[in-house]
């Protein structure tokens, strides 16, 4: 095991951390567990694909994130918003057959075929790190990704609206009495959480080949990631989304049987050990 | 002849202390009331009690047996049972569905009789969620009483009730209690139904008790007049 | 009134079932229709000449047993499992196990291969039953995907062929229950079973459902307070249920080992199973007959509208629809009728 393995497990770990944050998110708040989250970070790298194909990467990082959150927009408006008042699984598993849609017209606009980005210029090649020579473009996810983890931590302890959705993730109804504007909150949650899974998508592009089974390959994982991380905690699934990624590459190296049962084995353990996730409220 | 006590009962939510040292003793064929202003820490009591909630400190006794630590199925198969405030039954089934489901688990051998008293054999069929909710109040007593228990805790029975359906439900209580002598613990807002149908009374207040004794007593008490009664009596 | 069912979940409205009270009448006239309707579906290979029908029919009905086992959870414990494919997985592999790898002989291999699954759904229900809804979901989920991983890796290559699958091959004397290997594969030969398997499966199921212990999980489901405040354990019969609806499932993934000849690592993982759980929606849960008629449609769906593979945009669209409109899926709906038109002639 040297560092390069580490510091994919690491890479990895970033791309976790962005997506299942913003799953959180969006469970912590609507209490949906949100089954299109593989789709929707599929949809971003495929969206990443044809923008980075004409224009740029760079447009690609821009563009994504904002589409995908006018998908949320529509989420919410249209699913969550009007039926808040259904059971949570009824809800989950409408966004189960939204993805089944959703990775069917994927299919059916960009083909079967497997894609790939080029990462822009400056970012191809090596650098080295710590003794090896890493790929550039790798490293730079880690560094957007962690900037991101940052500034989103950041924002939603320092500002008003950051303080919302914190109080709406604890407890909706006690945050709706004391004057905080659910729906308006939700709707930030919604598409930001959708943006944060297009940006996944965009970033992973370059990195991970795209094919049409990429959203499953990390639906499960993501959701075991903030089960573990912690219903409502959007630092928990964080912490866990990048420990999920580091253990489970570095454990392949010693036995790929092992690895492949990680996650699974991290949420049977915690869930049975503390059914609150490993920094959240009650999961039933 | 106590069959059932709380000695010296302790409930903490976090820092707030919900109950303070709070004693009571149970007689078979006594109907022992609990009143207190909201807050006072009523509903926390007979959570301890029946096991709900673990007490901080203070311990349960059966018989004189410590009984603190024991889940409410012990309890129930050792005939401590408990009625809800918030009407607690099941909805979907039939009022004779439930019933019978109860008292397959608890060996009743006049289900019937229970039926009768409290009016609900005539409802037998229907579904539970059908029914009125006074009448779904006697269906969740009902549930606390099959299979004879020696012990019931009764968390106010009379919430949502109109006078008359109230003063029915408590001499239901009162009936019931002295036919098969059972030691009744009775938790209750309607301070006049409370004096009118137990035979001793505890009052609570911001988690103490204020006084124990028979109506006449507590009624005369200086504390409880000042705390509680000196607007109502 | 209330009950303690979490919002996590399904709500009664998807559970829109026949009328609640469990008469002895019903129950005999229940059985009487279930016997006539066992009897009557031993006809189909005498109707339906045409071989491809045929094996979609038999496709149904063994993919049904899955439906039919998610649908019973549902029901009676108000839980909605995504792990169903792995007990009819790891049973069609019991029986390609046995019979290739053991030699052993396909009655033989099929009577293993049940216990095998069914024993899957004991360990899975102790870890899951006490868990409700959404960790309910996702532990059986997790552990079925887990076993899928499994099953993929090269070192499980001997057990299972890993991603190219298991075929199963046995000697050509050995029979299943006297059909040879050709016959297994014939759906007018094969038929008999698989559809005695679901009518009596069916049965047991609905005769459970409204036997003591049916109540018994209704309470639970419903208030589970309350029940354990009546003295009951809640644990137990839940546990129970999920292994009599794992056992189920697994009873048809032993029958789809043999009939098919092969079995690939597809059906373990998280789109089988999660193709069962919609057409056990679609069809609804309310009553036993909803999961085989969502089943049968979805089987039919897939050879007809499948048409450059749309079939998971159609299914998606389907439960959506479903859901919103009418969550008690296509057997809640005439319930509902049902009991309009009843209502209405009073």
């Amino acid at each position: 095991m040297n560092a390069a393995q580490v510091l994919n497990g690491v890479a990895l770990g970033s791309l976790l951390m962005v997506l299942s944050s913003g799953l959180a998110m969006i469970y912590g708040l609507r209490g949906v567990a949100n089954f299109a989250h593989g789709a929707l970070y599929m949809s971003g790298a495929y969206i990443a694909y044809t923008v980075s194909d004409r224009f740029n990467f760079w447009l690609a990082i821009l563009l994504v994130p904002l589409a995908l959150a006018v998908i949320g927009v529509v989420l919410e408006l249209v699913f969550f918003r009007p039926l808040q008042h259904r059971s949570h699984i009824e809800l989950g598993l409408i966004t189960f057959g939204l993805a089944l849609m959703a990775e069917r017209i994927v299919v059916l606009i960009w083909g079967e075929r497997t894609l790939r980005v080029t990462p822009p210029e400056i970012l191809q090649g090596t650098t080295t790190l710590l003794g090896v020579e890493y790929p550039t473009y790798r490293l730079s996810i880690i560094v957007i990704a962690l900037a991101l983890a940052a500034a989103l931590v950041l924002w939603l302890r320092g500002s008003r609206v950051g303080l919302h959705i914190r109080a709406a993730s604890q407890d909706i109804e006690t945050a709706g009495i004391m004057g905080v504007n659910v729906d308006r909150v939700s709707l930030i949650v919604v598409s930001l959480g959708c943006a944060l899974a297009g940006l996944a998508g965009t970033l992973a592009a370059p990195y991970i080949a795209l094919d049409p089974g990429m959203g499953n390959a990390f639906l499960i994982t993501v959701l075991i990631v903030v089960v573990v991380g912690g219903i409502g905690s959007i630092g928990g699934a964080m912490v866990a989304g990048m420990g999920l990624g580091v253990i489970q590459t570095v454990s392949t190296v010693w036995s790929p049987s092992f690895a492949v049962v990680v996650p699974y084995l991290a949420l049977t353990i915690v869930l049975l050990w503390r059914p609150t996730g490993l920094a959240g409220k009650r999961v039933s | 002849m106590t069959i059932f006590e709380g000695r010296g009962l302790t409930v903490k939510y976090g820092a707030v202390v919900a109950l303070e040292d709070v004693d009571i003793a149970l007689e078979p064929g006594v109907v022992h009331g609990v009143i207190g202003p909201n807050g006072a820490g009523k509903s926390t009591f007979i959570d301890a009690l029946s096991g709900r909630k673990r007490p901080s400190s203070g311990r349960v006794l059966l018989n004189g047996g410590e009984i603190t630590r024991r889940s409410v199925r012990w309890r129930r198969g050792n005939g401590i049972s408990r009625s809800f405030q918030r009407t607690s039954v099941f909805g979907s089934m039939t009022v004779g569905e439930q019933l019978e489901m109860v008292a397959r688990k608890n060996d009743e051998p006049d289900l019937d009789g229970i039926l009768g008293t409290l009016g609900l054999d005539e409802i037998r069929d229907r579904v539970c969620s059908e029914i009125a909710y006074g009448t779904q109040r006697s269906v969740d007593l009902a549930i606390a009483l099959i299979g004879g228990p020696r012990v019931v805790l009764l968390d106010e029975p009379c919430a949502g009730l109109v006078a008359d359906e109230s003063v029915r439900m408590l001499q239901h209580v009162r009936d019931l209690c002295k036919e098969r002598d059972v030691a009744a613990l009775l938790v209750e807002h309607d301070v006049d139904g409370v004096f009118r149908t137990c035979d001793v009374i505890t009052v609570l207040d911001l988690g103490k008790v204020l006084a124990t004794g028979d109506p006449a007593q507590v009624r005369a008490d200086e504390k409880v007049i000042r705390a509680y009664l000196g607007s109502a009596a | 009134m209330t009950t303690t069912a979490p919002l996590d979940d399904i709500t009664e409205s998807m559970l829109e079932g026949p009328a609640p009270g469990r008469r002895p009448r019903g129950t005999l006239i229940g059985l009487g229709v279930g016997v006539v309707v066992l009897f009557a579906g031993l006809a189909v290979p005498y109707v339906i000449t045409d071989t491809y029908r045929m094996s979609l029919l038999l496709d149904a009905t063994i993919l049904s047993l899955m439906a039919l086992g998610i649908g019973f959870l549902a029901r009676h414990l108000g839980q909605i499992s995504l792990g169903h494919g792995a007990f009819f997985g790891v049973a069609a592999y019991g029986v390609g196990v046995a019979t290739t790898n053991w030699g052993w002989s396909p009655t033989a291999a099929v009577g293993f291969a049940v216990l095998a699954g069914t024993a899957i759904s004991l360990v899975m229900g102790v870890l899951v039953v006490r868990a409700s809804g959404f960790g309910f979901l996702m532990l059986t989920l997790a552990l079925s995907q887990a076993l899928y991983s499994l099953s993929v890796q090269t070192s499980a290559r001997p057990l299972t062929g890993a991603h190219d699958g298991k075929l199963l091959s046995y000697d050509r004397e050995m029979t299943f229950l006297g059909l040879t290997q050709a016959d297994v594969m014939n759906p007018g030969l094969f038929w008999p079973f698989a559809w005695i398997a679901l009518t009596a499966c069916a049965m047991v199921l609905w005769l459970v459902g409204r036997s003591p212990f049916g109540t018994t999980l209704e309470g639970i489901r419903e208030n589970e307070e309350r029940m354990r405040f009546s003295g009951y354990d809640t644990f137990l019969p839940r546990l129970t249920a999920f292994v009599l609806s794992g056992a189920v499932a697994s009873l048809g993934g032993a029958l789809f080992a043999i009939n098919a000849g092969y079995v690939s690592p597809e059906i373990l993982g998280f789109t089988t199973a999660g193709d069962s759980l919609i057409a056990a929606l679609i069809g609804g849960f309310g009553m036993l007959a909803g999961p085989v008629l969502g089943t049968f449609l979805f089987v039919y769906a897939q050879a007809n509208f499948n048409f450059g593979g749309n079939l998971h945009l159609f299914t998606g669209i389907a439960l959506i629809v479903v859901l919103v409109f009418m969550p008690g899926g296509i057997t809640g709906a005439f319930q509902k009728l049902w009991r309009r038109v009843r209502r209405s002639r009073r």
